[in-house]
């Protein structure tokens, strides 16, 4: 039968062997972060910007990497999903995206704090995460007739900002009206007023003022205008 | 009780009490946010009150630990505390610091890095306050006639605690190093030197209520808190998996993880075999209750629900969604609330010299709060798993998927609030036992004596 002594050597010995372990994988793990997370490119400005993350407690409704709390998304990936432009639109006036919905503190960051925390979430983006977050893998299955296909034709910022709200082939948010036909609504030289101020052309529109360029703009009025009922998923 | 000192415990399990309370107001308010009434997001928007929340838990846990050394220490080791008046400022100075820091987060002064917002100048200040803490008790057990291996543990536990929230306060411009070390004191305290507290505490309470021989309960208290260590500290590899280390934590923290059950499954069996081999019937058949129940609701919540979505592959998708808050919750609650609860309960009658212990309002107090807890983790567990599924594995947008489980956040405040009621008989009836004027009763010549022949070779070795 085991001893008391015996106890407290197995627990000694024990104790001992994994903190030890523990500890050289610690020297180890802190030699391979700087590659394995691009450390090379973590600018001024993104560590101004993690200090914001942390001084605003972002964790305390968000996640990124996964850690914080459950009540906003995940942000890991946000640059990618997103874009800048979504981000800077986000955190300069929250409510006006997300009208009515859960809502985001008002932190009033300034042109500069804004640049921080997009620089923040560039430079997050683009670790090395061992495979997370895992791209949904049921989505196939779920949209079998070819759905999930017809995103990756759509213009990236169409993509990344403006399914948020608008559906479009029944994917996408609930926000604003869905987007099929739109084209036959909507003239090109509305789309485009529509696009710079959303209020010139319905005065109780809920859509903000996103600060998107010219460009960018065409672009997207290029490809509103092929969204005509009769051939629904004009990009097709 | 046996040591006129012993009654300074009192006063930090009532702080613990108010800041259980407190604790929960705030639940309340984030359960509330969930399902659409924000009503107070002008004044304590959800990251205010989520910081409030994990702080107010984190103290008033430790406030119960203090409590509950400053009541065991002196009955362990045969003397007075070292200082009576050191223990009250200690206690004074923690409550402004909380005061201080708890108020701070609604102006949003803090750090914004989970479990650990308290800001800098504060950190400072906690480690004055518990280094106050453990002088007071190394002084007092340096001085005494004997030392047991319980209150070896228990105050090698709260060394270790003390030393371990260094780490985080390790400054760094990046986000991977920053989760590194914060990781450090959360993981190693909570899955680590805490299960010290926690063994420590449990023994001495089952030496006290079940009356199995001292040498038995400690023998196997050195088993479970060198399993906690054998599968803990490597442990804290599930951790590492996702933050941007190595792939090889994936290995490690998987396997080594995947080992912590049996630490707390361990502490259960231990904990039940104790008290069906104890020969005595102790009358607080209540602070029996909470003992077994905080080593079975431990291993459910802490062992069991944390396995569940411990490995890699299932953490993949279950990493920083709800699945986390089922864990969580009822693994504090098991693990450690009930740990505070419990030597509480056994203090109680003694402290203040009523035996309120055994009354209805007890048993409705630990009944409600368990079962109230049960239903509060199906609830999150539901939510969690459902988010997964709608969000993580098949796509959709995160606010969509918040409002499709919405429902579940209904469930989760219905069964908060039997969780609440259930605390709020233990509240009750903490204050129906009024101030700590009980009488004081010297140990029997002959206990000592017992004790001593015991302990004597531990006492040595441990000194020597």
């Amino acid at each position: 039968m085991l001893s008391k002594s015996a106890a407290r050597r197995f627990f000694l010995v024990g104790t001992a062997l994994c903190f030890g372990a523990f500890l050289l994988l610690t020297v180890d793990t802190l030699g391979r972060i700087p590659e394995q997370t691009n450390q090379q490119e973590l600018s001024e400005s993104a560590i101004r910007g993690k200090h914001l993350w942390d001084r605003s407690n972002c964790m305390g409704c968000h996640t990124l990497l996964g850690e914080g709390a459950y009540y906003a998304p995940e942000l890991t990936r946000v640059h990618s999903r997103r874009g800048p432009v979504f981000i800077e639109a986000m955190l300069r006036d929250p409510e006006a995206m997300y009208p009515g919905r859960r809502r985001m503190w008002q932190y009033d960051f300034s042109d500069q704090e804004i640049q921080d925390l997009v620089a923040f979430f560039a430079w997050i983006d683009r670790m090395d995460l061992n495979g997370f977050p895992a791209e949904p893998n049921l989505l196939q299955v779920a949209g079998a007739d070819g759905l999930g296909d017809a995103a990756s034709r759509y213009p990236l910022t169409f993509q990344q900002i403006c399914v948020a709200c608008h559906k479009l082939e029944g994917q996408g948010g609930v926000v604003g009206p869905a987007l099929d036909g739109v084209a036959d609504r909507m003239t090109p030289e509305t789309l485009r007023k529509h696009l710079k101020d959303p209020k010139s052309v319905k005065p109780d529109s809920l859509m903000p003022q996103l600060p998107l360029d010219d460009a960018t703009i065409d672009e997207l009025v290029a490809f509103l205008s092929t969204l005509k009922a009769s051939s629904t998923g004009g990009a097709r | 009780m046996r040591y006129e000192s012993q009654r300074i415990a009192y006063w930090f399990f009532a702080t613990s009490m108010l800041l259980l309370a407190l604790q929960i107001v705030y639940g309340f308010l984030m359960g509330f946010a969930h399902i659409g009434f924000d009503v107070l997001h002008e004044i304590i928007p959800f990251h205010v009150a989520r910081a409030t929340h994990l702080n107010l838990l984190v103290v008033w846990l430790l406030c119960g630990f203090m409590g509950a050394t400053y009541y065991i220490v002196p009955e362990e080791v045969g003397r007075e505390l070292h200082s009576v008046k050191a223990a009250w400022v200690q206690l004074i100075s923690l409550v402004v610091v909380g005061v201080v820091a708890i108020l701070g987060f609604h102006f949003q002064w803090w750090e914004g890095r989970k479990f650990l917002e308290i800001p800098r100048p504060l950190d400072w200040l906690v480690v004055v306050n518990v280094l106050l803490f453990l002088a007071n008790i190394a002084l007092t057990m340096w001085k005494a006639p004997r030392m047991t291996t319980t209150s070896c543990v228990l105050f090698f536990g709260l060394l270790m605690a003390a030393l371990l929230y260094l780490p985080g306060m390790i400054p760094t411009d990046h986000q991977t190093l920053d989760s590194y070390w914060r990781w450090w004191v959360v993981h190693l305290w909570v899955e680590g030197v805490w299960e010290l507290i926690m063994g420590g505490i449990l023994a001495y309470l089952l030496i006290k209520l079940t009356g199995v021989d001292r040498e038995v309960i400690e023998k196997w208290l050195y088993v479970i808190v060198g399993l906690t260590f054998l599968s803990g500290i490597l442990g804290t590899g599930h951790h590492y998996y996702y933050i941007g280390t190595p792939r090889y934590w994936l290995l490690i923290g998987g396997i080594f993880s995947a080992l912590e059950p049996l630490a707390f499954l361990g502490m259960a069996i231990y904990a039940i075999a104790m008290a069906r081999r104890g020969g005595r019937a102790h009358a607080n058949r209540n602070a029996l209750s909470w003992t077994i129940g905080c080593s079975v609701m431990s291993f459910v919540g802490a062992g069991f629900l944390g396995f569940a979505h411990t490995l890699p592959q299932v953490n993949l998708w279950t990493h920083g969604t709800l699945v986390t808050a089922m864990h969580g919750h009822m693994a504090f609650w098991g693990a450690y609330a009930m740990l505070v609860l419990g030597i509480v309960a056994y203090a109680m009658p003694q402290l203040t010299g009523r035996k309120l212990h055994d009354t209805p309002l007890s048993a409705y107090a630990f009944w409600a709060s368990n079962i109230g807890m049960v239903a509060m983790t199906v609830a999150f567990g539901v939510a969690g798993v459902a988010q997964v599924y709608l969000e993580r594995k098949m796509g959709l947008d995160f606010l969509q998927v918040q409002e499709e489980i919405a429902v579940h956040f209904v469930g989760l405040i219905l069964a908060a609030a039997l969780f609440a009621s259930g605390i709020a008989a233990y509240i009750v009836q903490f204050v129906r036992y009024g101030l700590p004027v009980g009488v004081v009763q010297p140990a029997h010549e002959a206990e000592i004596a017992s004790t001593l022949a015991t302990d004597g070779g531990v006492g040595a070795a441990a000194r020597g």
